[in-house]
C-alpha cells in the first residue's frame, strides 16, 4: 500500500513538472510570444515599443524562467501574472473554487444521468427508453460546448448544467457498451437461462464485471469534465480557471500558464490516481 | 449649459449605471494607460485639466479654469480652479500638475500618453508659478497641444493613496478580477450642475467584464446593462427590430484597410515583392474591390466606402477634393496590363508567367473582417487573382506584421481616437514602427514616402492649423494615388442606450455613450 | 430493433450519396455569393436561405458534410488505433511498461496542446489550400486525441489478461500476436468502437473551435464545424430556426452510426 502511494506521489510530481515545462516550452516556441497588441498603438514612440518587446522577452529563456519559478514555488510564491499585473496566487484563490464547484456539479449530474439511463436501458430493454437515451446522448455529443453554453445563457440556466449534459453522453456510452458486453458473457447468459430476474443479473453478475472499468472511467471523466467546462467558462464568462487559461494563452502569459497547467494536471492526475487506487482495492478484495 | 438645464428637470438622483468591458484593465495608473479598459477607468475616475467635448469637439475647461498657448504650441500656461480636493481629501494645487507632467514625461516610463507630447529631443519644464498657476514648456512646438491634455489625469504629489486618489467624478471602490469593477461617486468632485447641485447624479458605476458581445447584447435586452459602446451591425439590426434603443451615431473616424507587405527584407519571393511594390498593382486591386457591397452586406448599410486616410465625417481635416475610389474591373485590368500582367483563361499571370495568388491574413474571431476578406476573395477572382484567406490569433498575426514580415497582405482596422490626424504621425513617417507596409526605413524607399515624411514633419512643427490642413491635404492626395493602404470602409458608430438612461448624447468618439457620465441619470434607481 | 437498423442504414446511405453527389444536388457553388439576397429566408432558389454573405446554405451544408464526415471518421479511426495500441500494450505487458504508458497518458492529458496547434499554423505556408489545411487539422486532432480512451482500454486489457479464459488460452500455448488477435481484440471491441464513434462528433466540433486559431477550414470552404459556429450568434438566431439544420444533420448521422455499430456488436 505504502509502495503504491509512494509511486503515485512520484508520478503526480513527475507529470506536473513535465506538463508545465512542456507547456511553457510550447508557448515559447509558438509564434507571438514576444508580441503585444500595444505595438500597434501609434501614440507610442520607437523607444517605448522596444521597451514593451524587451519586457516580453524577459522570460524568453524558458529553462531559466522555470528554474526560478520552481525556487520561488518552494517558498510559496507563484509569481505574478504578466498580463493582469496581479499575483497568480490571488487569481487562483479567487477562481479555483468557482471552477471546482462547477466541475463537481457537472460530474455528479453527468454521472447520475449517464448511469441511470444506461442501467435502465440495459435492464428493462424497452425500445422507447433506449431510443430516448440514445437520442439524448447523440444530441448532446453533437452539440458544440459553446453553442450549448449560449443556449443556457438564453434560458438563464447555470452553465455547470450545460457541462453536465456534455459529460453525460460519454458516461452513458461507455457504461452502455460495458454493460452490453458484460451481458454477453457466458456466466451472465447462464444466469439468465436459469431464470434470474434482470435486476438480480445486473447486481450480481454484470456489475462486478463492469465495475473496474467504470471506476477507471471516473478518472477519465474528471479530465473530460475539465475539457468540457473550460470552454463553457470562456463562453459564459464564468470567472473560473477556464477563462483565466484562455486569457493566459491569448496574452502569452507564461507565469500564469505554468501555474494553471500545474493546477489542471494536479486535478486530472489525482482523479486517475484515486480511481487506480479504488480499482486496486476492488480487485484485491475480489481476489 | 442648455443640456444641464434639461437635466435638472428630469433627473432623478442615484442609481447604478451598468455596462460591460471586453477585458480587464491592465493598469490603474493613468499615466501607463494603453488598453481600452484602462482608458475607460481613467476617463471615469481621472480629473483632467481640459476635456474635449465629444459632441462639439471643443476643448472645455475642467481643472484648469483657463489656459493660454505660447510660441505656436511650445509653451502652455494653465490657471487652475482653486479649493479642489482629491477623493481622499488631499488638496489639489499647481504642484500636482507639475508632478504629473514630470512623471509622465520620464523616458523610462514608456507612456504612450507621454509619447504623444514628445515632438523633439529634450526635456520638458513644468514650472509652478503660484498655487493655481502652472506653466509647461516643451523642447519644440507640439501639434494639437491643448487637446492632448484630455488624456492626462492629474495625480496627487502628496496623497498616500497615490494614483487611487482621484479628481474625477468616480473613484475605484471594489474590484473582482475577471468579474467586475465598482466605481463609486467621488464625494469631493468639484463640478455642479446649472441648479448648483453636485455632480455626478449617479451613485455608482458597475462595469462587468464580458468578453462575448452576444452575451452583452443579451444582457442589454434583459435590462441588466444600460449601455453598449460598440454594437455589431448584426446585433444592431436585431435590437432595432425589437425596438430597443439603439442609435447609429454616424460615420466614425475608424478605418478598415488592406495593405501589401512591401518590406524589402521579407521572406517573400522576389516576383511577389515586385507586384506589391507596384502602384499599378495596388490600385488595380483597389479598383477591383466592390466597397459598396462591403458596406451594404458586411456592415448592413452601417458603413460608407472609404476614400482615404481621413473619414469624410471629419469635415475639417478631410481633403474634399478626393473622389471615392471607383469599382471598375475593366480599369483594374488595364492598369495590370500596363505592368505586363495578362489574363490567361481565368488566371492572371505576371510578365514571367507566375499565376497571381496571394493570401490575406486577418485576426481570427473578428467576423466582420473575415467576411470582408471573403468578399474581396470573390471580387478579385473576377480579375483572375486567387486569394487565400488566413485567420490567425492576434499575437501570431502581430509577430508576422512587426517582426518576421512573413505575410503577403493584411486586413486590419485602425482606431483614430482624435479628429486631429497628428496622432497618425507614427503611421506615416517612413522611419516609424507603425509604418505597416514597410516599417523602420533608414531612408524613404520611394519618392512619395520621402515627400510624406517632409509634409509630416512640417505639419507637426507648425502651430497654424490652416497650414497644417494644407500639408495634410497633400498627404491624403499622395496616399490616394499610391494606396499603400487600400482603405475599405468607414464604419458607423453603433451604440445601444437603455431607455432608463437620461441625458445621453452619444458621440462617434470614445467613450461614445458615457463621455458625459457626470450628467447621466437613471429614471428609476435600481 | 430491426427497423431502427434499417432506418440507420438508410440515413447513412443517403448521407453517403449526398456527400458524393454534392455537386449535383447543390443549386450553386458553396462559395458563390448572391450579393443581392444576403440573409434570405428559405425559398425555391435557396431551400435553406442564404448566409450573411448571400451564399446558399443548402450548398454549404452539403459540402460541409463532405468535408467533415469524410475527415472526422478517418481521424477517429487513427486515434482509436493509437489508443488501442498504447492502452493494449500497457494492459498486456503490465509492470513497468504499464507505468510508463500511464505516465505518457497523464502527460498527454495535461499539456496545453493549443500552442502546438498555433505553431503548426505558423509552419504551414500561408497559401496552403483550404482542403490541405483542414486535413492537417483533423490529422492533428487524431494524433492528440487518444490519451483519454487509452486509459480505459488499458484497464480493459489488464482485466482480460487476468481473466480465466486468457489463462486457459495461455495454458494451451497461445501467446503474443495470436492471443491478442483471438482473445484481447474481440473482447475490447466494444470499448474501441465506443471510443471511435464518440471521437467523430468531438473532432467535428474541435475543428470548429480551432477556427479561432486559424487552423481548420479556411474561407470559403465550409465544414460542419464552421456551420455550427454560426449557432453562437444567440441574439440573432431565434427567428431563423432553419439555421439549426447542420446541428440536426450531425445528430442524426451520429445517432445512426451508433445504432448500426451497436447492432453489429450484438450480432457478433
Amino acid at each position: 500500500m505504502l509502495r503504491f502511494w509512494g509511486w503515485a506521489l512520484l508520478r503526480l510530481a513527475a507529470v506536473m513538472l513535465m506538463a508545465s515545462f512542456a507547456g511553457a516550452m510550447l508557448m515559447r516556441v509558438a509564434p507571438g510570444f514576444s508580441s503585444d497588441d500595444q505595438e500597434l498603438n501609434s501614440g507610442l514612440s520607437a523607444q517605448s515599443i522596444q521597451a514593451i518587446r524587451t519586457a516580453h522577452m524577459a522570460d524568453a529563456n524558458v529553462p531559466r524562467f522555470y528554474a526560478q519559478y520552481l525556487v520561488s514555488l518552494v517558498k510559496g510564491d507563484l509569481g505574478t501574472s504578466r498580463s493582469l499585473n496581479q499575483p497568480v496566487k490571488d487569481l487562483l484563490r479567487e477562481r479555483l473554487p468557482v471552477t471546482l464547484a462547477n466541475l463537481a456539479f457537472a460530474l455528479a449530474v453527468g454521472w447520475l444521468l449517464g448511469l441511470v439511463l444506461a442501467v435502465a436501458a440495459q435492464t428493462w430493454n424497452v425500445r422507447a427508453l433506449t431510443f430516448l437515451a440514445n437520442g439524448l446522448s447523440g444530441t448532446f455529443i453533437s452539440t458544440p460546448a459553446a453553442a450549448l453554453a449560449l443556449v443556457f445563457l438564453l434560458l438563464r440556466w447555470p452553465p455547470a448544467f450545460a457541462a453536465a449534459l456534455l459529460v453525460f453522453p460519454k458516461i452513458y456510452r461507455y457504461t452502455q457498451n460495458l454493460l452490453q458486453q458484460s451481458c454477453e458473457m457466458p456466466h451472465v447468459l447462464t444466469a439468465r437461462a436459469k431464470g434470474a430476474g434482470p435486476w438480480r443479473v445486473m447486481a450480481w453478475h454484470v456489475a462486478p464485471v463492469a465495475l473496474p472499468q467504470l471506476i477507471a472511467l471516473v478518472g477519465v471523466s474528471v479530465s473530460i469534465g475539465i475539457g468540457v467546462l473550460l470552454p463553457i467558462e470562456v463562453v459564459s464568462d464564468v470567472a473560473g480557471i477556464g477563462q483565466l487559461a484562455w486569457h493566459a494563452a491569448q496574452s502569452r502569459d507564461l507565469p500564469l500558464l505554468v501555474n494553471l497547467t500545474m493546477v489542471v494536471t494536479f486535478m486530472t492526475v489525482c482523479a486517475t490516481l484515486i480511481s487506480d487506487a479504488a480499482q486496486r482495492g476492488f480487485t484485491r478484495s475480489n481476489a | 449649459m442648455a443640456l444641464m438645464g434639461v437635466v435638472s428637470v428630469f433627473a432623478q438622483d442615484g442609481g447604478e449605471l451598468r455596462f460591460c468591458l471586453r477585458s480587464e484593465p491592465k493598469t490603474f495608473n493613468p499615466l501607463l494607460v494603453e488598453d481600452e479598459a484602462s482608458e475607460t477607468i481613467r476617463y471615469l475616475t481621472g480629473g483632467v485639466l481640459v476635456r474635449v467635448n465629444r459632441v462639439t469637439l471643443k476643448a472645455e475647461p475642467e481643472l484648469a479654469a483657463s489656459w493660454k498657448v505660447f510660441e505656436g504650441g511650445k509653451r502652455i500656461r494653465f490657471k487652475l480652479r482653486e479649493g479642489l480636493k482629491y477623493s481622499d481629501g488631499t488638496p489639489f494645487s499647481a504642484a500636482d500638475v507639475a508632478y504629473t507632467m514630470e512623471q509622465l514625461m520620464d523616458p523610462a516610463l514608456h507612456s504612450s500618453t507621454g509619447d504623444a507630447f514628445r515632438s523633439a529631443e529634450g526635456k520638458l519644464v513644468a514650472q509652478v508659478i503660484s498655487l493655481s498657476v502652472v506653466e509647461i514648456s516643451f523642447p519644440a512646438p507640439v501639434a494639437n497641444l491643448v487637446n492632448l491634455f484630455d488624456t492626462v489625469a492629474i495625480l496627487s504629489a502628496k496623497s498616500p493613496q497615490k494614483e487611487m486618489a482621484v479628481l474625477g467624478p468616480f473613484y475605484m471602490a471594489e474590484r473582482k478580477a475577471g468579474s467586475y469593477l465598482l466605481l463609486k461617486r467621488n464625494p469631493n468632485y468639484w463640478k455642479k450642475d446649472a441648479a448648483g447641485k453636485q455632480l455626478p447624479y449617479l451613485d455608482s458605476v458597475r462595469i462587468d467584464i464580458e468578453q462575448n458581445p452576444e452575451i452583452e447584447a443579451l444582457r442589454f435586452q434583459r435590462g441588466e446593462v444600460h449601455l453598449i459602446n460598440t454594437v455589431s451591425p448584426a446585433i444592431f439590426e436585431k435590437l432595432s427590430a425589437d425596438n430597443a434603443s439603439v442609435r447609429d451615431a454616424g460615420a466614425s473616424t475608424d478605418t478598415e484597410q488592406l495593405w501589401f507587405n512591401q518590406v524589402p527584407g521579407s521572406p517573400l519571393p522576389a516576383y511577389k515583392k515586385a507586384w506589391f511594390t507596384s502602384t499599378n498593382f495596388r490600385r488595380a486591386v483597389s479598383e477591383a474591390i466592390n466597397r459598396g457591397d462591403l458596406a451594404r452586406i458586411v456592415y448592413r448599410g452601417h458603413a460608407v466606402p472609404a476614400i482615404g486616410i481621413i473619414s469624410p465625417s471629419n469635415k475639417f481635416w478631410f481633403n474634399s477634393g478626393l473622389k471615392p475610389h471607383p469599382y471598375d474591373t475593366a480599369s483594374a485590368l488595364r492598369r495590370l496590363q500596363q505592368d505586363g500582367f495578362r489574363l490567361q483563361g481565368d488566371t492572371l499571370r505576371d510578365r514571367a508567367g507566375n499565376a497571381v495568388e496571394f493570401s490575406i491574413v486577418t485576426n481570427a474571431g473578428n467576423r466582420t473582417r473575415e467576411s470582408m476578406a471573403t468578399m474581396i476573395q470573390q471580387d478579385l477572382r473576377k480579375i483572375g487573382i486567387k486569394v487565400n484567406v488566413v485567420t490567425l490569433d492576434f499575437n501570431s498575426l502581430l509577430e508576422r506584421m512587426t517582426q518576421s514580415y512573413n505575410y503577403e497582405a493584411c486586413l486590419l482596422g485602425f482606431q483614430n481616437a482624435e479628429l486631429d490626424p497628428n496622432s497618425q504621425m507614427a503611421v506615416w513617417l517612413s522611419s516609424a514602427d507603425n509604418h505597416q507596409w514597410n516599417p523602420k526605413q533608414t531612408s524613404p524607399a520611394t519618392a512619395w514616402e520621402g515627400e510624406i515624411d517632409k509634409l509630416m514633419r512640417a505639419q507637426a512643427a507648425s502651430g497654424d492649423e490652416h497650414k497644417r490642413k494644407q500639408y495634410w491635404d497633400r498627404v491624403q492626395q499622395i496616399a490616394w494615388e499610391q494606396e499603400p493602404f487600400i482603405y475599405l470602409i468607414n464604419k458607423d458608430a453603433l451604440v445601444a442606450i437603455a431607455p432608463a438612461v437620461k441625458n445621453a448624447a452619444p458621440s462617434v468618439f470614445r467613450p461614445q455613450t458615457y463621455w458625459n457620465v457626470e450628467t447621466l441619470a437613471l429614471t428609476q434607481a435600481h | 430493433m430491426k427497423t431502427m437498423r434499417i432506418v440507420a442504414i438508410t440515413v447513412l446511405c443517403l448521407t453517403a450519396l449526398t456527400i458524393l453527389g454534392a455537386s449535383y444536388l447543390a443549386p450553386a457553388g458553396y462559395e458563390q455569393q448572391f450579393r443581392e439576397t444576403p440573409q434570405a429566408g428559405p425559398s425555391a432558389h435557396h431551400p435553406l436561405g442564404t448566409d450573411d454573405l448571400g451564399r446558399d446554405r443548402w450548398a454549404r451544408l452539403l459540402y460541409g458534410m463532405r468535408v467533415s464526415l469524410t475527415l472526422a471518421p478517418l481521424a477517429a479511426l487513427f486515434t482509436t488505433v493509437l489508443a488501442g495500441l498504447v492502452g493494449g500494450i500497457a494492459g498486456y505487458y503490465g509492470g513497468w511498461t504499464e507505468r510508463c504508458c500511464k505516465l505518457l497518458i497523464d502527460l498527454f492529458l495535461s499539456v496545453p496542446w493549443l500552442f502546438l496547434l498555433i505553431t503548426v499554423r505558423a509552419v504551414l505556408p500561408l497559401n496552403v489550400s483550404p482542403e490541405a489545411s483542414v486535413t492537417v487539422t483533423f490529422a492533428l486532432l487524431g494524433l492528440l486525441g487518444w490519451a483519454a480512451s487509452a486509459r480505459v482500454i488499458c484497464t480493459g486489457a489488464k482485466d482480460l489478461m487476468k481473466s480465466e479464459f486468457v489463462w486457459q488460452a495461455r495454458a494451451q500455448g497461445f501467446s503474443g500476436f495470436k492471443l491478442v488477435r483471438l482473445h484481447l481484440l474481440p473482447n475490447l471491441r466494444g470499448a474501441l468502437l465506443a471510443q471511435f464513434w464518440i471521437s467523430i462528433p468531438v473532432f467535428i466540433i474541435a475543428e470548429a473551435n480551432l477556427g479561432a486559431l486559424g487552423l481548420g477550414v479556411a474561407e470559403p470552404l465550409p465544414s460542419l464545424g464552421s456551420l455550427l459556429r454560426e449557432l453562437q450568434d444567440v441574439v440573432t438566431l431565434r427567428p431563423e430556426p432553419w439555421r439549426l439544420l447542420p446541428l440536426a444533420v450531425l445528430i442524426v448521422v451520429i445517432s445512426s452510426f451508433q445504432a448500426l455499430l451497436n447492432k453489429q456488436e450484438v450480432r457478433a
